[in-house]
């Protein structure tokens, strides 16, 4: 059976502590579109590896910051 | 709305103008048309199409002049994924029209009535092309 959970991520708060760097900034330093970042940051899009790994390095943290593994629902499964 | 999504409004209003009218008229018949191998009625077809086309450029140019040039980035990931996740649906509609049309149609129909269906099938293929597209990034909205 697949692990169940979701990806979560804190690109919004990022932003903030990077500037308030804007969507369509960041989706210009990356090669994203600016309503590409919005899905990523709605949790509507999960973006491949090589833009998590470019999304990091803009805000020069690990990828593990910016991106989190939400397993909550299979926690709450199994209880 | 982004400038892909508005073009795949665009192609799927171009389509219903175009050819509701040609289908809705196809399959009232009986038409006028000359049996195979005679050609002329494709001449209607062509026609519709031609006012796709039409509605086409229009469109495009009314959104590109419409646009400023950041509202039209160059295609990213999200995009191809959506492209290719509405070709794959698209596809499959095409090869199950394409085996009515081929492999079943040919037992209990003649003429017009293949080449129609056939016409149709390709079309509904689009359909459910640009529909998966506008679809994909509805649901991707933030």
């Amino acid at each position: 059976m697949m692990i169940p959970g979701s990806i979560s991520n804190r690109m919004r708060t990022l932003r903030f502590m990077n500037g308030e760097m804007s969507q369509a900034e960041l989706g210009q330093r990356i090669g994203l579109t600016r309503q590409t970042i919005a899905a990523i940051e709605a949790g509507k899009y999960s973006p491949s590896l090589e833009a998590a790994f470019r999304i990091a390095q803009v805000f020069n943290v690990p990828l593990g910051e910016v991106f989190q593994w939400d397993a909550k629902a299979a926690s709450l499964e199994a209880s | 709305m982004s400038y892909r999504e508005k073009i795949a409004w665009l192609a799927l209003i171009a389509m219903a103008v175009a050819y509701v009218p040609y289908f809705l008229l196809v399959a009232r018949g009986p038409y006028p048309w000359e049996p195979l191998p005679h050609l002329h009625p494709l001449g209607l077809f062509a026609l519709v199409s031609i006012a796709r086309m039409l509605i086409l450029g229009a469109g495009y140019l009314y959104l590109r002049v419409g646009s400023p040039k950041e509202d039209r980035p160059p295609r990213d990931e999200r995009d191809r994924a959506i492209e290719h996740r509405s070709l794959s649906a698209a596809y499959y509609v095409l090869i199950a029209g394409m085996i009515l049309v081929g492999c079943i149609m040919p037992f209990n129909s003649t003429g017009w009535t293949i080449v129609n269906a056939a016409i149709f099938w390709i079309v509904a293929a689009e359909v459910v092309h640009y529909s998966a597209v506008v679809a994909s990034y509805r649901l991707q909205a933030a």
